[in-house]
């Protein structure tokens, strides 16, 4: 018993590890690649004349997107695996073909977006779609086999109660909406706030009379997505990876946690939902002291 | 029996998913640039997440367990901690990287907590960040639209009798149906149960009622009447 125990929790760390990495990669690849919410102002900026060198290939929200190339890769390794293939092989294989889907989608997504706005003038840069494409498929690359091998540990080798009833390729599917619903939710703050916007002032909401007007120059000469991820890299990334890795460690924690307490599976089930409601609870008021302490930190807005 | 609990089951499960999305604090692409109070993305985008892992908890439940409550609530509480933990992380971001303090665009104070919002706010934007009351709201409308989630999913395994790769595919069609209508009644960004568009839930209600009666309809139809050639 202890021995599984120990087997579960050392599989929910390596889960955890690796939802980190791919959270991060899947944040810097939507930068890279500027398919988010705030590629909203790369479209927008060559309306209102800021012709720009940005890609652009938000054809379709994250979650939708990553469900795809998740739901590919997963269903791609299930068919090598059941053709006797080694996980260690049949997992690249998936997420090296999911790459492929996904190339194709961000260079038809680039030009078409690009081809529609020619009333505006925004030229297409080839430099740009060819220097962005790699980028794009090595960074999906990483958050696609961190998720697909998650799927496959789930899937098949997490022991006892915590292995999944879901199929491998339905679990891509599960975390891959997951994984760019949260890549959406809070790695695009810092792209849009902060990397679109580093000529406006610092510390403030971004005005409506900014939008469209972005940053066009930044550290080494003439910008492309190469520098967004370079910056976002240093916060955006991480923090979205510490969402995805921290949402999958404390919801197999606490499953575990109720069934090493609880004597049914039915009292084991309780206490975890009762240990999932006292960590939501913590974490309101975890979000309720931080903005305690920025609110006395930075104090009330100073400007015009 | 079993019939009419599915009924019952899904629309039940798709009217407390649309008070769910109703509840969550999003603020669309505007937020994305701190112009707009709540989470950085789209509702169904949000809500479908999290709703995802609600059901990948209560699908590993359901194996263990068929009491109704335990599966439903765990749904619920999985989908609690993922918008919890996106929220908190979304907050990290707004204070610490981008350094704006979380207000609300829609009213003077903070309801639950009492903290002053007007002398944070940056002049010409809708708020910023999830401010406590939104980021309540949020964890109350993750709560219900995963128990809605789990709620349809449960019917489907136990009182239709699919298997569970179908329960879960069909739960999240279900699910995003009723997601996309509370959408289109939202129209873009809400921030919780204090933004007045709230009020506008009734509709959204009645909607989802429909789709929901609609969808159960074709889940009888699969599930009874075509294996005895009713059709």
């Amino acid at each position: 018993m202890i021995t599984i125990t120990i087997a579960i929790i050392a599989w929910i760390l390596l889960i955890a590890f690796i939802a980190l990495i791919a959270g991060t990669f899947e944040d810097l690849e939507s930068d890279v690649g500027s398919q988010s919410n705030p590629n909203s102002q790369v479209q927008l900026a060559a309306q209102v004349g800021y012709i720009n060198r940005f890609f652009n290939k938000a054809i379709s929200g994250e979650p939708p997107a990553y469900g795809l190339y998740c739901a590919v890769s997963a269903g791609i390794a299930v068919v090598f695996l059941g053709q006797g293939y080694s996980p260690i092989l049949a997992i690249p294989l998936g997420a090296g073909i999911a790459a492929i889907v996904h190339m194709l989608l961000a260079s038809t997504a680039y030009m078409g977006r690009t081809a529609s706005q020619r009333r505006f003038e925004q030229p297409m840069y080839l430099d740009v779609l060819i220097r962005q494409l790699l980028p794009i498929a090595t960074h999906g690359f990483i958050a696609v086999i961190g998720i697909t091998t998650i799927c496959y540990i789930q899937a098949y080798i997490m022991p006892g109660v915590l292995q999944s009833a879901f199929p491998m390729p339905l679990l891509g599917l599960i975390w891959g909406i997951t994984i760019g619903s949260i890549g959406s939710s809070v790695g695009d703050v810092h792209y849009g706030t902060e990397r679109e916007f580093q000529d406006r002032p610092f510390g403030e909401g971004k005005r409506v009379v900014y939008h469209g007007r972005i940053t066009r120059y930044s550290e080494c000469g003439v910008r492309n997505q190469n520098d967004v991820v370079y910056f976002c890299a240093k916060y955006g990334g991480p923090i979205t990876g510490l969402a995805f890795g921290l949402i999958l460690l404390f919801e197999n924690w606490r499953s575990l946690l109720g069934f090493s307490l609880g004597g049914s599976p039915e009292m084991a089930i309780a206490i975890s939902i009762g240990i999932g409601i006292v960590i939501a609870v913590a974490l309101f008021f975890i979000n309720y002291a931080l903005v305690g302490y920025v609110r006395k930190r930075y104090g009330t807005f100073v400007g015009e | 029996m079993d019939p009419i609990l599915i009924f019952i089951c899904i629309i039940v499960g798709g009217i407390l998913t649309s008070i769910g999305v109703h509840l969550m604090p999003v603020g669309g692409a505007p937020a994305a640039m701190g112009t707009a109070t709540g989470v950085a993305t789209g509702v169904n985008m949000l809500s479908t997440g999290a709703a995802m892992t609600g059901l990948f908890t209560a699908s590993t439940v359901a194996m263990v367990t068929s009491n109704i409550w335990l599966v439903s609530l765990s749904g619920a509480v999985g989908s609690m901690l993922m918008l919890a933990f996106t929220m908190l992380s979304g907050t990290l971001i707004y204070t610490q990287g981008t350094g704006i303090v979380p207000v609300s665009g829609r009213v003077t104070k903070d309801p639950i907590t009492g903290r002053d919002f007007l002398s944070y706010k940056t002049p010409q934007t809708d708020g910023h960040g999830t401010p406590d009351v939104s980021f309540l709201s949020g964890e109350i409308g993750a709560f219900l639209g995963g128990f809605g989630g789990a709620l349809i999913f449960y019917s489907l395994v136990f009182y239709a009798g699919f298997n569970i790769a179908l329960s879960g595919i069909a739960a999240l069609g279900i699910f995003l149906a009723n997601a996309v209508l509370s959408a289109y009644n939202i129209g873009g960004t809400i921030e919780g149960f204090h933004d007045p568009k709230f009020k506008l839930l009734p509709r959204a209600l009645l909607a989802c009622f429909v789709a929901s009666l609609i969808c159960a309809s074709f889940i009888y139809i699969v599930a009874y009447a075509l294996p005895i050639g009713g059709i």
